[in-house]
């Protein structure tokens, strides 16, 4: 170490001025006079000794604080030895685990590339390896010890989701960034073409980033899936049903196949199709009849392939009684229900009945026992109807609430309690929210007149599904606990507008009733890395739970307490079970464009690897050297810093002893 | 005025700022009995000795009531009052008196006491007396109930002034000389001295059927003393000068102090001598009231 300012040193010399604070000022004290001394001994420890005590901290810190003082003005530095050209090397390895890894012998295969890699490294060059489908996760930090990198490619399994290059080359930007370092990503992977991102660019590496990659097994192989499968999640009632299967392959040849309906492991029926070269073939199961209750099915392709997972696929079904709908009208108005009650009922895939009730009789009923409630127009339920229908959303019930004219007497939503106002006067339908679950597939509603409606303010929070021609609210939604309110702002028959009469009041009803009874959010199967809600709110409630393909519970209690959603990362069958109660199977499949095995083109790559800078891959490790000074001035300011902290909080401390002391 | 309102007043930092002994003694007297409940029956010489058949003219407001009812004879209940008790202060002027941490010095506070109980002597028309002594008799009044004797007793407390060290034998053996009859003697002083050569020396007194009452009036600081760091002590008696840390005071010399008013009170309670310790910074009506409870209560 040596000084570059080495003059300032004589600055050093202060540290005499605390000394002499310390040892010298404190001997001349003050005499004191007291009545008798006859009390006190002529001991060294009761004055010199103690004092020194006391004060040595602080005269310590004020020594150094000066000392630092000095050495920091002096300038220190060291010889340190650098390689020429900046920045460290960080080696990535990237190793593809998405679906299309399962196909034989390609994981194996680039494990023993990325371990290849990891014996090229040198002893300390630093190395880090992250696993990738369609997110990427770093197995270890920058590590030198080649150990932890071999056991790092060691835990990569191939998983069921797709992979992404666009999502790769994102997260190396990053880690450039974060890290400082000169990357020299080795990507490992089997060069799905499916994998690249719709723009070229989002491929782009980050500055001082060369890109290495590594193809895993044969390129363009041929492969054959079960594309897809139309299958009904639920079924109603005793109508048969059916399953319509498709059948896909990628660069193959044409092939004679043997398909087979599976149900809970046991085989209901089996076809045989012809797939054509390089292209796709239908599979129809008719008059399918499914047993009651809740089953897992699955359509098999035999004999299979070198990516046997996709070789058949997932779904689920269930068959129950049709579920009921309970209609509330007032008192001597049964006619109320006639409308909603024919079309909700003439839609035969809703699987709902309606049943119509006075309100009066409502008190007595367990609303839980339906799939949700109507109140038709039924204008003040009273508070004790009023609380137990607010349990029931609360707790994830779902009500429909249509305002007619005696609502309009009582003034107020049930259950939400918003005012509201009559308006007699005709308008249209002026907007639809067809995005919307609860309208789905309902046309524009060109030309249903509503002449007798209220207008009314939705609270914050609330959602206007659909709108009258001057702007007022016509279908409201509004979240309560775990459950859903919608409010229809005119009647459900036909006393305050023509809709009843028209035929996209069917669709309407029937939509807004599967919405209501929470069958849209259950398909027979889903896509692996699909989201599943599995509560509305964080309000306390009850726990949610997932049982994973392998029949564990998924969530830690905490988790089932307050997560939202879960992902279904896996294919395989999961049983859900939300917040408010609903239990759903789901069949999980892995993405089919993964299925495709065809890769991405030389040229493609090509262009790839030349986004990276090519330069800091070649420099080799062993690099020129050379040792240049290197200032430590700023970490002696630093230690100043720290010092004189410390002397004012000593300080500060001897200080208030001294005062309490006086 | 409300009892908390008038120890208020006796603060001794309040008295520090009455001028006129007479006053403070006044006040710290009427204050004293203001605070009691059954204050004919206090004092040196109040108490009961026995009683008398009603003679008239005697003051109604002796007569023992409860006796009449029971009897149906008026009795007068008579005091030891009555027979003239002599007091005598012993007020000690030594250097070491002179310290203070407060607004009064030790010196000052003690001035004060032997004030008030010689007014209080004074109320109950008691022969009192004053010797202001440090390594020799610096004054001398001589016991008397006279006229004008609580006017000299004042003053001669008043112009005490300080000496410098403290020789009870001395004076002591003066006093001995002065007293001829028997009565109560106070001595009011710092008690640096060894507890049994101090009882020693003061001993003679109780032997002549005197009662000896020894208030020892400590500064607080003496007590619990208060060094910020180490320092030079200074003896205000003997010059000699000492270097003492603030944890020594903290720990050993608490310890020490403590032992020694403790073997001082053995001492003399062993001796039969009232012992009573007081504190400068005490309200001085309340240390009094506190003293005669005590004496009382040990009648």
């Amino acid at each position: 170490m040596g000084f570059l300012s080495p003059w300032f040193l004589a600055a050093a010399g202060a540290v005499a001025l605390p000394l002499w604070l310390h040892l010298l000022r404190q001997y001349k004290r003050e005499p004191q006079p007291f009545s008798s001394v006859m009390f006190f001994e002529r001991r060294l420890q009761s004055s010199v000794k103690h004092r020194r005590l006391r004060y040595l901290a602080l005269l310590a810190l004020r020594i150094a604080l000066l000392a630092l003082l000095a050495v920091a003005f002096a300038n220190p530095f060291i010889w340190r030895t650098e390689t020429i050209g900046g920045h460290r090397k960080l080696t990535v390895i990237a190793i593809d685990r998405s679906f299309s890894m399962r196909y034989e012998g390609r994981m194996q295969q680039a494990k023993a590339e990325a371990n290849r890699i990891i014996d090229g490294l040198h002893g300390q060059d630093f190395g880090q390896v992250a696993a990738f489908d369609s997110h990427v996760e770093n197995l270890t930090q920058p590590e030198a010890d080649s150990g932890v990198l071999r056991a790092a490619v060691d835990s990569v399994q191939p998983g069921d989701l797709a992979s992404s290059f666009g999502e790769v080359a994102r997260a190396m930007r990053v880690l450039s960034q974060s890290s400082g370092m000169d990357l020299d990503v080795h990507l490992i992977s089997d060069m799905q073409q499916s994998s690249l991102p719709p723009a070229f660019r989002d491929l782009q590496m980050g500055p001082h980033t060369s890109l290495s990659l590594h193809q895993a097994g044969k390129s363009d192989a041929p492969n054959w899936a079960v594309e897809n499968v139309t299958a009904p999640a639920r079924v109603y009632g005793e109508k048969n049903t059916r399953v319509t299967a498709s059948l896909a392959g990628w660069r193959t040849l044409g092939a004679t196949k043997r398909v087979s309906l599976v149900l809970d492991g046991k085989t209901i029926a089996t076809q045989e199709v012809s797939i054509p070269a390089n292209g796709r073939a239908q599979v129809e199961f008719l008059s399918f009849g499914v047993p009651y209750g809740a089953h897992r099915g699955e359509v098999r392709m035999q004999p299979g392939d070198k990516l046997p997972n996709d070789d058949s696929f997932a779904f689920s079904v269930e068959r129950s009684d049709p579920r009921r709908v309970l209609l509330l009208y007032a008192g001597g108005r049964p006619q109320q229900a006639f409308f909603y009650k024919s079309a909700l009922e003439s839609a035969s895939d809703t699987g709902l009945t309606v049943d119509s009730e006075a309100i009066e009789l409502a008190s007595r009923e367990d609303f839980a026992r339906f799939a949700y409630v109507v109140l038709s127009d039924v204008g003040d339920p009273g508070d004790t109807l009023n609380r137990a229908l607010e349990d029931y959303v609360r707790r994830g019930g779902a009500v429909l609430v249509a305002l007619g004219q005696r609502s309009a007497s009582h003034g107020r939503v049930p259950i939400s309690g918003e005012r509201f106002t009559e308006q007699r006067q005709a308008e249209g339908v002026g907007f639809l929210d067809a995005q919307h679950a609860a309208l789905a597939g309902v046309a524009h509603l060109d030309n249903v007149q509503v002449f007798d409606w209220m207008r009314l303010q939705p609270k914050t929070g609330a959602r206007v599904l659909a709108k009258l021609a001057d702007g007022s609210p016509l279908l409201v939604e509004e979240s309560i606990g775990e459950g859903r309110l919608l409010i229809f702002t005119s009647s459900l028959d036909n006393s305050g507008n023509d809709f009843a009469l028209h035929a996209s009041f069917v669709p309407f009803v029937a939509q807004m009733g599967r919405y209501l009874a929470g069958g849209e959010e259950t398909p027979s199967s889903v896509t692996a890395g699909t989201p599943v809600a599995l509560r509305r709110t964080r309000e306390k409630g009850t726990a949610a739970d997932v049982i994973g393909p392998d029949g564990r519970h998924e969530l830690s209690i905490k988790e089932g307490a307050q997560a939202l959603t879960f992902e279904l990362a896996r294919a395989g069958y999961y049983e859900i079970q939300r917040a408010d109660g609903r239990r759903t199977p789901i069949a999980v499949n892995a993405d089919r464009r993964e299925s495709d095995l065809t890769t991405i083109p030389a040229e493609t790559l090509a262009l790839w690897r030349n986004t990276g800078d090519t330069t800091t891959g070649a420099q080799p490790s062993g690099a020129e050297r050379q040792s240049e000074p290197r200032s430590l001035w700023r970490y002696a300011l630093l230690l100043v810093l720290a010092a004189a902290l410390a002397e004012s909080m000593f300080g500060s401390r001897y200080l208030r002893q001294e005062r309490q002391a006086a | 005025m409300p009892a908390e309102v008038q120890n208020r007043f006796l603060d001794p930092a309040v008295l520090a700022g009455i001028s006129g002994l007479d006053l403070v003694a006044k006040t710290v007297v009427d204050g004293f009995i203001a605070g009691l409940h059954r204050s004919p029956d206090f004092g040196f010489s109040q108490e009961f000795a026995e009683y008398r058949a009603y003679t008239p003219g005697d003051d109604l407001r002796h007569v023992d009531w409860n006796v009449f009812a029971r009897t149906e004879k008026a009795y007068l209940k008579r005091y030891r009052g009555e027979t003239n008790t002599a007091l005598m202060v012993l007020l000690d002027a030594s250097a070491s008196m002179g310290f203070g941490s407060g607004p009064l010095r030790k010196f000052d506070y003690s001035k004060y006491l032997a004030s008030a109980l010689v007014y209080l002597a004074h109320l109950q028309r008691d022969s009192a007396g004053l010797i202001v002594f440090h390594d020799d008799v610096a004054n001398f009044i001589r016991p008397s109930a006279r006229q004008g004797q609580l006017l000299r007793l004042l003053h001669g407390i008043d112009r005490a002034e300080l000496g410098r060290r403290t020789d009870f034998r001395r004076p002591f053996f003066e006093l001995q000389q002065f007293l001829k009859t028997r009565g109560i003697t106070v001595l009011i002083s710092d008690f640096f001295e060894q507890p049994g050569k101090l009882v020693e020396t003061i001993e003679p007194l109780r032997f002549r059927g005197n009662e000896v009452v020894l208030f020892h009036v400590l500064d607080p600081r003496e007590l619990d003393p208060k060094l910020g760091g180490p320092a030079l002590l200074i003896d205000m008696e003997t010059g000699e000068a000492i270097e003492a840390s603030a944890e020594y005071a903290r720990t050993e010399y608490r310890e020490r102090i403590g032992a020694h008013v403790e073997e001082l009170r053995g001492k003399a309670q062993a001796a039969g001598l009232d012992y009573f310790l007081l504190r400068a910074d005490r309200p001085l009506d309340g240390a009094l009231r506190e003293y005669f409870t005590i004496r009382q209560g040990r009648i």
